[in-house]
């Protein structure tokens, strides 16, 4: 099966459009994987955003992650269920997109995204055109087959040095070859700043565990709220990136810890998490 | 219709917001953020720091600043053609650029200019004025 429109594809069906201005649409989680971390509900909602900023520009330009004000992580989704999509463009023009979103799952919300931008980019550098025309018709027709996604395998973190509770240095070596690649993008692979962002959370939650402020609730802590992301440059298959985690603040309540990530000594990504324990309901 | 010359104070009023708002989106101290230095070669801005901050100016400031308004406020009402030729500013280009870009030493403003590296010569009072000239074009409600 081609992997294009399916590996790394998280809306499967557009159900209102209003042109330039919002958008809603739906994406089950196959039951098929294993988990589905807040990083990727994210770009489900950048996913829908793109949909909706591209066909305003009729397919001439796409959007790329960029930036991301703030995203607060509302609670956990589990393969299996449905999330409800929503977005609302605040400008979109040929140079950038800006928008906010809400995914919910049973009329519960469970993610927000504020104050997004995505620079557009010339389609045909990504992408065929037409193709992404005719699967826009089929997601706000019919919709796409539902469990397209098959999940992402675990990726290659080596801690290369750790001061417990204060700062954690890895190396992230991004594979070759990887479905999601011939998905994101099929023209130009390049490695989704929400896996990036992913990894990057895991490590900042293994730094969090080891802040004594936060050591008697080490078990129940989670990321609560991602901001001031801001991704520089893409990262190409084989990439090795230098990933720092710092923690930055800490109390009994919660943790802020700054990501950085780098490729050859440049700066690729920036952005912040905050961590806390799970909100009992 | 000539617009009213922009004044020193007028700059001074917001600075502070400003080079505060420069200093988030850059990641640096706000203390670095001096009035004339260049942001890309002083402060190491990118061009996706350029779309950041136009988009933090905006919220802070309640205004609407189009995407490439600094260049084609710049050109005013010069045909494009006789702004830049092939992609290089003009000699009248490049005097226009010099009245625009006033907090620019005039020397840095010097030919062959690409008008691609326009963007090279903004400082923190370049973005003072684009937020006094949106404020002025559109001023925010109460």
């Amino acid at each position: 099966m081609s992997e294009r429109f399916s590996a790394f594809s998280f809306v499967d069906r557009i159900t209102k459009l209003e042109p330039g201005i919002r958008g809603a649409g739906r994406y089950t989680i196959p039951p098929a994987v294993a988990q589905f971390p807040p990083s990727l509900v994210a770009e489900a909602v950048g996913q829908l955003a793109a949909w909706v900023s591209m066909s305003q520009l009729d397919f001439r330009r796409r959007p790329v992650a960029g930036l991301a004000g703030e995203a607060l992580f509302l609670a956990d989704v589990a393969p299996g269920q449905s999330l409800d999509l929503e977005v609302r463009i605040q400008s979109c023009d040929e140079e950038a997109v800006s928008y906010g979103g809400t995914a919910s799952v049973d009329g519960t919300r469970v993610l927000q995204l504020k104050d997004c931008v995505g620079p557009m980019l010339p389609m045909e550098e990504f992408d065929a055109p037409e193709a992404v025309r005719a699967d826009f018709e089929t997601l706000s027709g019919a919709g796409a087959p539902p469990g397209r996604f098959k999940g992402v395998a675990a990726r290659e973190v080596k801690v290369v040095d750790r001061a417990p509770g204060e700062r954690l240095r890895a190396e992230l070596r991004v594979p070759e070859s990887a479905p999601f690649f011939g998905d994101h993008f099929p023209l130009r692979p390049v490695f989704p700043g929400t896996l990036l962002l992913d990894t990057q959370i895991e490590l900042a939650l293994q730094l969090a565990r080891e802040a004594p402020p936060l050591r008697a609730v080490a078990a129940l802590l989670v990321p609560m709220r991602v901001s001031d992301v801001k991704m520089r440059s893409f990262t190409p298959p084989g990439q090795v990136l230098e990933l720092r985690i710092d923690l930055q603040s800490a109390t009994a309540e919660s943790a802020t810890v700054g990501l950085i990530a780098r490729a050859n000594g440049k700066p690729v990504s920036t952005a912040r998490v905050e961590i806390a324990p799970r909100r009992v309901s | 219709m000539q617009q009213k010359e922009i004044t020193k104070e007028e700059i001074a009023a917001i600075f502070p917001k400003v080079a505060q708002i420069i200093a988030d989106a850059l990641g640096v101290e706000t203390a670095d953020v001096k009035p004339a230095a260049p942001l890309i070669e002083e402060l190491g801005a990118e061009s996706i720091d350029f779309l950041d901050l136009v988009f933090r100016l905006e919220r802070a400031f309640g205004v609407k600043i189009p995407r490439g308004k600094i260049v084609e406020d710049a050109r005013g009402d010069l045909a494009e053609s006789d702004f830049e030729q092939k992609g290089v500013l003009t000699e009248a280009g490049l005097r226009r650029l010099r009245e625009f870009l006033s907090e620019v030493p005039a020397e840095r403003i010097k030919t062959p200019l690409k008008s691609a590296d326009i963007p090279k010569l903004f400082t923190p009072e370049t973005f003072c004025k684009v937020v006094i000239r949106a404020q002025r074009a559109a001023p925010a409600s109460a």
